[in-house]
């Protein structure tokens, strides 16, 4: 039975540190006006707590109180270490960029025995995997081998679709507000004047009727063909857009990120989240063959087009307005 | 005891090296002080809590002391110590 009063080590400990970094700060800022820099060395606590452990094998620590025997002595010892220890001895900020264990539909205990073996996120399971195989890990975690390849196959990168990217709101710097006049005379009272007689308000016009636009502007997701079989889905793009939004779902798979190239020339990421990429075209870009290269292997591929360049997509834009417009002379639609 | 533990280590070290300084510049202190300390929620996040003994005699109404060693030195400009 977990006694009321106990904290999860792990957050104990967080709190510990917590304090220390405060002072720290403390007497860093206290070096701007003085001439003098102290930094804390170390620090060692002995601390009397009870331990307890509750069902799920988490431990937890509630401090001794008034005329409690029996408490454990926890010694705790805090020093200060350089970059590249924290470097050596930590996860790498890069490998924790991946779908976590609950997104992968495992269940809470199965999560917990896959961390005891390291593993928090699907870039160590498959880094995991590649070393000792699916088997082995089932057999070390008791963990079923359907449900961690389900598990994998759950975290495979998809993209859902690409759009254009909106570009940035141009940023308005607030007008100050226009000094007020000196008063230097008070008012001068005048009369009344009459008022001009109130104007009907004009009569509604009947609605206009716009036919919707036939340019969708999400794209859906494409089929992945074979090269060379089926024309590839086409994207059209105003010729100002500089950005295009790839959504989707575990797109990063721990420092694997997917690669975008147009006309086998890759493209810079502006923005890289497991959902989404901001991918930058280029400049003077004519559109052409755009392919998003997942970290599975897979590769998808769209055509881009620009609405007013010269090729496919101005001459078909065209050729179907010129036979659409009734007033078109007749040479052009034949 | 409603202090946090951050709040009393600064009033400890701050009252040796902001002392007067008597022709004197501490360049390394180490305490070795006896704190009653617990944890506490605050905030939503477990704080601890730390402060000076009520007493030095030992008393059934009183929390057990928590023996803490400090050490500070005085850095350079660069961040290497003395």
């Amino acid at each position: 039975m977990v006694n009321e009063g106990a904290f999860p080590v792990e957050d104990f400990i967080n709190a510990i540190t917590t304090q220390l970094d405060r002072v720290q700060d403390a007497l860093r800022l206290k070096a701007v006006n003085r001439p003098l820099t102290y930094a804390l060395k170390d620090l060692q606590l002995e601390l009397k707590v009870f331990v307890d452990l509750d069902a799920q094998g988490n431990v937890r620590f509630r401090p001794a109180g008034p005329n409690e025997s029996g408490a454990s002595t926890v010694n705790f010892g805090f020093t200060t270490i350089t970059k590249p220890m924290i470097e050596e001895n930590t996860v790498s900020m890069a490998a924790t960029r991946s779908a976590p264990l609950t997104d992968l539909g495992l269940s809470p205990d199965e999560q917990q025995r896959l961390e005891r073996m390291g593993v928090r996120n699907l870039a160590q399971l498959n880094n995991l995997r590649a070393s000792t195989g699916m088997q082995a890990i089932s057999r070390l975690t008791d963990v079923s081998l359907d449900r961690l390849r389900a598990a994998v196959d759950r975290g495979t990168p998809v993209v859902r679709g690409v759009t254009p990217a909106a570009p940035p709101p141009p940023r308005t710097w607030p007008t100050p507000p226009a000094p007020k006049p000196p008063v230097t005379q008070p008012p001068v009272m005048q009369p009344p004047t009459p008022r001009p007689p109130v104007p009907r308000p004009p009569t509604p016009r009947p609605p206009v009727f716009v036919p919707p636009s036939t340019r969708p502007p999400i794209m859906t997701p494409p089929i992945f063909m074979p090269p060379g079989r089926t024309p590839l889905p086409v994207m059209r793009l105003d010729p100002g857009t500089r950005q295009i939004a790839v959504m989707g779902t575990n797109l990063a798979e721990g420092a694997q990120w997917p690669e975008v190239k147009l006309n086998a020339q890759p493209l810079a990421l502006a923005e890289a989240e497991s959902d989404r990429l901001l991918v930058e075209l280029p400049h003077d870009h004519q559109g052409g063959t755009l392919e998003i290269s997942l970290p599975g292997g897979e590769t998808l591929a769209y055509e881009l087009a620009l609405d007013d360049a010269p090729g496919l997509a101005s001459s078909t834009h065209a050729e179907a307005s010129t036979l659409l417009d009734d007033w078109a002379p007749l040479g052009d639609r034949s | 005891m409603t202090r946090p533990l951050a709040d009393t280590l600064l009033a400890l070290v701050g009252s040796v090296v902001d002392a007067p300084a008597y022709g004197l510049t501490v360049t390394e202190l180490s305490l070795e002080i006896p704190l009653e300390l617990t944890a506490a929620w605050h905030r939503g996040q477990v704080t601890i809590l730390g402060s000076a003994p009520h007493s030095r005699w030992r008393a059934g109404f009183l929390p057990p002391v928590h023996p803490l060693r400090l050490s500070l030195t005085l850095i350079d400009e660069d961040g290497s110590g003395q």
